[in-house]
């Protein structure tokens, strides 16, 4: 983030105003408590008050890079220390060089200059005290801002993965062939028939109440995503399986909610429905450098024409991992010799 | 004693094809032929055997129901079984080929065979019909994605951003893809209306053109212009066209 005092019109009027405000207060406080003469005392106040108008700016520097983020507090302190003592030291020593050169024949006025040094030390140090801590909250203002920001657009991004999901789970494509197939089975099978008519409500009331969780435990999200898968299973018995490797890492291990699902939904769209031969659809889970690596991967037809729409749904879940953990490429996808994977890397 | 009216079952999923194979199992008139899982075995299936009505699907692997009606030549009656009610078209129910919104009823089958039934019996009409409902169908999809093209015993599905230009040929088109070039029984108007018109001009009465393959327009002579296509093929341009052709490419 750049230097708010030069890149933010707003803040640097209000900067300059405030530093007109203490020249103003520093020329009546010496011109009636110290008897400076006025010429002398406005020139101090301009020389003294420009100086550190213009160092408070570049203060904002030593603050962004002494963040909590960065710096235990006790090194903060010390840094803080280190810096307000050169500051102020500086701001002294070269506001006090620029007057004795104005005022070189005015020998009452260099003494007063001479024996005020200490105080205008102090207040150096005080000076710094204020800017120091008005820039932290400016900081920690705008990254609460943005990170209101990004929840807002991830939680958009949540909606429209759930929306899209809803849409395409109760679609008649997919309710009514499910229906259609428990019709079949009441005729040939009821015990079956029932099992299904259970399993898609089951499925239904867990599309439908949808918690609003970011994230979620990965075991839960594989039991809702089999409800689905399990359904399918009846529909296309032997054209699809389904098969799950989880190292023990993973089981506990928290993933962003409805990342899952959408890819088990292309893996049977673009899988299933459109391939002759059977399509094992695979779930992996296991540890890699510092991550969890997931893996979904399906085989399809690759003569099968793509249709138009495909990949949105992983654009989604790429822009959401990007948002949560705030880095890039955890989601890569891989297509070759007919076999379509999908990896995401969950940082630990 | 007649003949039984031969009927085939395509669907890609067994349970839907179970059901209508049980219903059917009342029907003594009927003999079923066989089941297919999809569009390819379907249209081999229908040339080979020649059945007399189908239950057809219209969402299967390979092709869809209406593509494998495309290609076949004399398309038997026609039931179609769906969950997709945006084809079904209420008006068409009262006539004589059907359409059953799955899962459907066993009076409402019954409807779908006396209609069919019908119709085998005194078989004038039967096309007419089914062409009408194709028209209404195609009328309200979007635009192509592929294109169904049957080349003696080869089936062939061309992506539409494949197909390099179209050429009028009497009562069929010529199809120039990167994988050949293909005969289709369709009209010109066909495609000028099914395909999306921001990728495909009608750039003369003979040709239409996929903008993604032209190169350049050139001035032949005075308001006479060729489009050169990549592989340097040339395409005359009629004056309408050309207007088209320069405010697609301008953008």
């Amino acid at each position: 983030m750049g230097n708010p005092f030069i890149k933010n019109i707003k803040i640097f009027t209000v900067y300059l105003l405030i530093w007109v405000f203490i020249s103003l207060i520093h020329n009546i406080v010496i011109v009636f408590l110290l008897d400076v003469k006025l010429e002398q005392a406005f020139t101090e106040s301009i020389v003294y008050n420009t100086l550190y108008f213009l160092l408070g700016i570049s203060l904002w520097y030593t603050v962004s890079y002494n963040t909590l983020e960065n710096y235990t507090p006790v090194k903060i302190f010390i840094n803080h220390s280190a810096a307000a003592v050169i500051t102020s030291a500086i701001w002294v020593l070269s506001g006090y060089y620029i007057l004795i050169n104005i005022f070189n024949d005015d020998a009452s006025y260099k003494t007063y200059l001479f024996n005020s040094g200490i105080w205008r030390f102090m207040i150096g140090i005080f000076f710094y005290s204020i800017t120091v801590a008005v820039d932290y909250v400016i900081i920690y203002y705008n990254n609460f801002r943005q990170k209101l920001f990004r929840e807002s657009e991830l939680n958009a991004l949540v909606k429209e993965a759930e929306l899209k999901s809803l849409k395409y789970q109760i679609n008649p494509h997919f309710i009514f062939n499910s229906l259609n197939s428990i019709s079949s089975l009441t005729l040939s099978n009821p015990d079956k028939a029932r099992e299904m008519t259970i399993k898609l409500s089951s499925f239904l009331r867990s599309t439908l109440s949808k918690n609003e969780k970011q994230k979620s435990k990965l075991v839960e999200e594989i039991f809702n995503a089999k409800l689905y898968l399990d359904i399918e299973k009846v529909r296309f018995s032997d054209k699809f399986e389904f098969i799950e490797e989880l190292e023990s890492e993973c089981k506990d291990m928290e993933i962003p909610s409805m990342i899952l699902q959408p890819l088990f939904e292309n893996a049977i769209k673009h899988g299933v429905y459109e391939s002759l031969d059977k399509v094992v659809i695979k779930l992996k889970c296991g540890p890699e450098k510092e991550y969890l690596k997931i893996i979904v991967e399906n085989n399809y037809d690759p003569e099968s024409v793509p249709r138009r729409g495909e990949g949105i749904g992983i654009k989604n879940i790429q822009q959401r991992m990007k948002l949560i953990y705030n880095q890039d490429n955890l989601v890569t996808v891989e297509k070759n010799n007919g076999l379509f994977k999908v990896n995401i890397f969950i940082p630990r | 004693m007649e003949q039984r009216i031969k009927a085939l079952i395509i669907d890609d999923e067994k349970l839907a094809r179970d059901i209508v194979r049980t219903y059917l199992g009342k029907y003594s008139s009927i003999e079923i032929i066989g089941e297919c899982t999809n569009g390819f075995d379907a249209v081999k299936m229908i040339s080979e055997q020649e059945p007399d009505l189908i239950f057809l699907d219209i969402q299967m692997p390979k092709l869809t129901g209406f593509e494998m009606l495309e290609i076949i030549d004399n398309p038997p009656v026609i039931i179609f079984t769906t969950a997709f009610d945006q084809y079904a078209i209420k008006a068409f129910e009262v006539n004589a080929t059907d359409y059953l919104l799955k899962p459907f009823s066993e009076d409402r089958f019954a409807d779908a065979i006396n209609k069919a039934v019908k119709q085998i019996e005194n078989e004038s009409g039967s096309d007419k019909k089914l062409e009408g409902l194709l028209k209404h169908i195609e009328n309200r999809e979007e635009f192509l994605e592929r294109v169904v093209i049957k080349s003696g015993q080869k089936i062939f599905i061309i992506p539409v951003n494949e197909i390099k230009y179209i050429e009028a040929q009497d009562d069929y088109v010529m199809i120039y893809s990167d994988k050949g070039n293909f005969l289709k029984q369709k009209t010109m108007k066909y495609f000028e209306e099914n395909l999306d018109p921001a990728e495909f001009i009608r750039i003369h009465r003979s040709y239409i053109v996929n903008i993604m393959y032209v190169k350049q327009i050139q001035l032949v002579e005075k308001e006479t212009y060729n489009a050169l296509l990549h592989d340097s093929i040339k395409l005359p341009v009629s004056k309408s066209g050309y207007q088209v052709l320069k405010e697609i490419l301008e953008k």
